[in-house]
């Protein structure tokens, strides 16, 4: 298997992405981890590929009957116990 | 990009020689806190009646500092309105932002406290903290926000820069000086 590939997606990919990308790449460094993180944008962020999607639960409602791949809703990005429960979850959902 | 450096190394008086080393030192001077927020882009208890407002107080901050146009305030409205309160990205902490666009005239920060919280329909209400984000492309701001972002996503910090009293007082806080 190749290396995962993250997508954090806010509106324009330029702010609120970025801070969860953030968060997200220090829970992987802290679980000995390995993926790419990568931030998108709302409107192209369904034909971006990568193997899951993480974004706020407001944008996620817009790309979810559509998106391919599995959509995480994070509530707060500042809220490490969420974030590192929700990328945990996603680590072990490949293996299963 | 950062200016070349002209004139002989300042570290070392070394000429060319040392340009990576000299080079460095710029960049980490470049995204030292004072750069990226200094007390000139904080505005301390600012009085909004809603969010609209709160994101109008904090987008004159950067039309004051010449670095957006008032349209940009406008287009960061309006994104709320289509996309919905997801800036609203912690407990208390709205990052508000448009798409990258000619109404920015230098990618820049501001970051405002209000004196009475407000609400944007959003779980992590009420906000009482507003970081405002103009750039001009997707990539060139990015080292600052990263740094910001890093010092602003402390559990904690969020509460405690919104008590604050002074604009001094949140660089104090960011930095992790003691009061």
């Amino acid at each position: 298997m190749g290396t995962i590939r993250i997508q954090t997606v806010c509106g324009f990919g330029c702010g609120s992405s970025l801070f969860l990308k953030m968060k997200i790449q220090d829970i992987l460094k802290e679980n000995n981890l390995e993926a790419e993180v990568f931030c998108g944008d709302i409107g192209t962020c369904i034909s971006t590929p990568c193997d899951v999607i993480f974004t706020s639960e407001e944008l996620a409602s817009r790309i979810k009957d559509r998106s391919k791949v599995p959509v995480v809703t994070i509530g707060s990005f500042v809220n490490k116990k969420e974030v590192t429960a929700k990328t945990l979850e996603f680590f072990q959902s490949l293996e299963g | 990009m950062f200016p070349i450096p002209l004139k002989d190394c300042e570290l070392c008086s070394q000429e060319q020689k040392c340009y990576a080393k000299y080079t460095k030192n710029m960049i980490k001077e470049v995204l030292s806190l004072d750069n990226i927020l200094n007390e000139s882009h904080i505005r301390i208890k600012e009085e909004a009646e809603d969010w609209e407002g709160a994101i109008r107080k904090a987008g004159d901050v950067l039309v004051q500092a010449g670095s957006i146009k008032p349209a940009y305030i406008d287009k960061m409205i309006r994104s709320v309105k289509e996309l919905g309160p997801y800036i609203v990205i912690m407990p208390g902490f709205a990052l508000a932002h448009a798409a990258p666009c000619e109404d920015v005239v230098k990618s820049d920060i501001a970051l405002i406290t209000l004196k009475n919280p407000v609400c944007f329909k959003s779980p992590n209400d009420p906000v009482s903290v507003v970081l405002c984000l103009g750039c001009t492309d997707s990539s060139s701001h990015l080292d600052m926000l990263s740094a910001i972002a890093g010092l602003l996503m402390e559990e904690g910090r969020i509460p405690e820069i919104a008590g604050a009293d002074s604009a001094k007082e949140v660089i104090g806080i960011l930095s992790g000086a003691e009061k």
